[in-house]
This record gives structure tokens, C-alpha cells and sequence, in this order.
């Protein structure tokens, strides 16, 4: 965990907007030509975490559903190779076997 | 704008309140997140440059507005791990769904199964249980082994099933009719017909009759005699001493000796 945590961290810094409001300041403070620029990245920026969260895998439910729906489908395993295990031991005819 | 702002406010304070009403997703939090941080920092971009080139003095606003932009970024930070987690589930979650799938496959075989084994059983029960039914009727309708016998006996007393074991030719008992009584019956009658008198053939070798050269035609004993043949009584009688004249015994030879009227005074003929 500790390789990662660092790439996490990097990861959730490159999501912050903070970076990129702070260099508009800059700018605006030295009456800098390229605040334009910087209000352009800020733009393509928040489009871009727009389209990377519209994308993102399993964030249609909150974290509280999901566990469980999870539940749910730990469940349901376990009961199928209950009712599989359960059929397979009563079953007295010569079938094939299952992969 | 500074509506937008309010509204920032506003939602921030009612956050802690969201948590009892039906919690949103992740994908709704993060893009409201967004969203505010969108506002907030157009908002605060707006208000710097404003007072920049108007020389106001900052109102304590935009410290206000920077606050808020650095919280909701830190929301936003949060989300984005608590997304990251959840993507990792819902992997999870993927990887069961298809051990349930073949789960599910593996359930529908072996409920296949079943089915055709309980078809099996179930024709095998429904054929024992007609075989009960016959063996149960069969019992009903039983007959003693000694009536059976009797009426066999009856039934083949009159020679009607097969010939006496001691047969010989001139033996009267025999289960078939002789030519005589086939000539007296029905179908001896209809040979009288006009179209037929000719030279006293079955009706069926009309057709045959005067095509074929005498060599070929069979001796019957009829033939030369087919007037006497018609005068006969319909019925026979136990008089088989009226035996037709021309019969032919030399051809009868080759004929299984039982299927001719003969007698061991017949007089041979051409």
C-alpha cells in the first residue's frame, strides 16, 4: 500500500482545480497575456473531469448501495453452490459432469 | 453569480441534512461538486479581475468565496478516492456476476436433468401401470386350462384344422374343400356363366382361355366333364363316391397328394 499511496496522492492532486486557479491569480497579479491560457486549461480541465466522471465505473450508486448490491451478489453465490452442491449429491442417474 | 455562490453556501450547510433523505451517487455528488467548483472559481476570478481594474477595496467576499473553492475542492478530492474505491468493487462485483451466470447455467442443466429423468420415470410408471391393468383383466377374464382344451377339441374334431395324422388318399376328413364342393359352392356356378362355357375354365382364366396352347393348359378334372360339373348339388354331401370322370392323376403327382379329390379308383384319363 505504501507504493501506492503516493501514486493515490498524485492522483488526487491532479484532479484539485486549486493548481490551476492559483496560476490564474499569478497571472492576473503580473496583468499577464497568457490569463487567457490559463482560463482556457482551467476550462478543458473541469470538460475533462466531467467526461472522466461520466465514465468512471460504478459511481452510478453511492458507496452505502453498492456494499450492498455486493452483499447481495456474495449471497447469491452462496446460495447457488449450496442448491448446486445439494443436487449433485442427490442426483442418483449417471449425468455429466459440469464445468 | 453571486446567486450561484449563495446557493454554494446554502447547499454546504445542508449537506450534513442530506444524509438522512435518500443518499445520491457518486457520479451526482461528484458532478455537483464540480459544478460549485466551477462557479465558485469563475466567481472568484470575476470579483479579483473586477476589483483590479475598478481600484475597489477587496470586501472580505472573496476570502469568503476562496474558502468555500478550497473546501469544495477538498470534497471533490475525497469523491474522486471514494469513485477510485468503488471502481474496485464494482470489478468485484463483475467477477460475481458471471459466477452467478454460470451458476445459473449450470442450474438450468441439471434442471434439464431432472426433467428428462422424470419424463423417463414417469412413462416407465404409466407403462407398469397398463401392465397391472392387462395382468388384473387377464385374471378377470381367466378360462380353466380344461374348457380351452375341450373346445380345441371341439373346433378340430371335424378334421376343420388340419388333417387326421393317419391320413391317406380316399380319407374324406380333410379341412379344406374339394374341388367338388368348390364346384358346387358359389364360385363353381358362376363358371356357367354364358361367357364362360366354353371350355369350362375358372371366370378369372376367361381371358387366359384359347390363348394358351393345349400343351400349357392344366388338366383339371372338370374339363372334359364341365356339363356334369353343373349339374351337381350346390351342397356337398358325404357322397364323394361322385367322382368327376377324366380325372388325371399323373399330374397330380407333382401336386401335394392332399389337395386333390382322389380316390384309389379313379380312372385315369388324357
Amino acid at each position: 500500500m505504501a507504493v501506492s499511496q503516493p501514486r493515490q496522492e498524485k492522483e488526487s492532486e491532479d484532479c484539485s482545480l486549486l493548481p490551476l486557479v492559483h496560476d490564474i491569480i499569478k497571472c492576473m497579479d503580473k496583468d499577464s497575456q497568457d490569463v487567457h491560457q490559463e482560463l482556457t486549461k482551467l476550462k478543458a480541465k473541469i470538460q475533462e473531469a466531467r467526461e472522466q466522471i461520466s465514465n468512471m465505473p460504478g459511481v452510478d450508486s453511492s458507496p452505502p448501495e453498492q456494499q450492498q448490491q455486493l452483499a447481495t451478489l456474495q449471497e447469491q453465490v452462496r446460495t447457488k453452490n449450496q442448491l448446486l452442491q445439494k443436487y449433485k449429491s442427490l442426483c442418483m442417474f449417471d449425468v455429466p459432469k459440469a464445468s | 453569480d453571486s446567486a450561484d455562490v449563495n446557493s454554494c453556501l446554502a447547499q454546504k450547510r445542508r449537506e450534513p441534512n442530506m444524509a438522512t433523505v435518500v443518499e445520491k451517487s457518486t457520479k451526482e455528488r461528484l458532478l455537483s461538486v464540480l459544478d460549485d467548483l466551477e462557479v465558485l472559481s469563475r466567481e472568484l476570478i470575476e470579483m479579483l479581475a473586477l476589483s483590479r481594474s475598478q481600484k475597489l477595496p477587496q470586501t472580505g467576499e472573496d476570502t469568503q468565496i476562496l474558502e468555500l473553492l478550497v473546501q469544495r475542492d477538498r470534497v471533490f478530492q475525497e469523491l474522486m478516492e471514494v469513485a477510485q474505491q468503488q471502481g474496485k468493487v464494482h470489478q468485484e462485483m463483475q467477477l460475481l456476476e458471471k459466477e452467478v451466470e454460470k451458476r445459473d447455467s449450470d442450474i438450468q442443466q441439471l434442471q434439464k436433468q431432472l426433467k428428462e429423468a422424470e419424463h423417463i420415470l414417469a412413462t416407465a410408471v404409466y407403462q407398469a401401470k397398463e401392465k397391472l391393468k392387462s395382468i388384473d383383466k387377464a385374471r378377470k377374464g381367466s378360462i380353466s386350462s380344461e374348457e380351452i382344451i375341450k373346445y380345441a377339441h371341439r373346433i378340430s374334431a371335424s378334421n376343420a384344422v388340419c388333417a387326421p395324422l393317419n391320413w391317406v388318399p380316399g380319407d374324406p376328413r380333410r379341412p379344406y374343400p374339394t374341388d367338388l364342393e368348390m364346384r358346387s359352392g358359389m364360385l363353381g356356378h358362376m363358371a356357367n356363366l354364358p361367357t364362360n362355357g366354353v371350355n369350362g375354365h375358372l371366370p378369372g382364366d376367361a381371358l387366359a382361355a384359347g390363348r394358351l396352347p393345349d400343351v400349357l393348359t392344366p388338366h383339371y378334372p372338370w374339363q372334359s366333364s364341365d356339363v356334369s360339373v353343373g349339374l351337381l348339388p350346390p351342397h356337398h354331401g358325404n357322397d364323394f363316391g361322385l367322382e368327376p370322370p377324366g380325372h388325371n392323376k399323373e399330374n397330380e403327382d407333382d401336386v401335394e397328394a392332399m389337395s386333390t379329390d382322389s380316390s384309389s379308383s379313379s380312372s385315369d384319363s388324357d
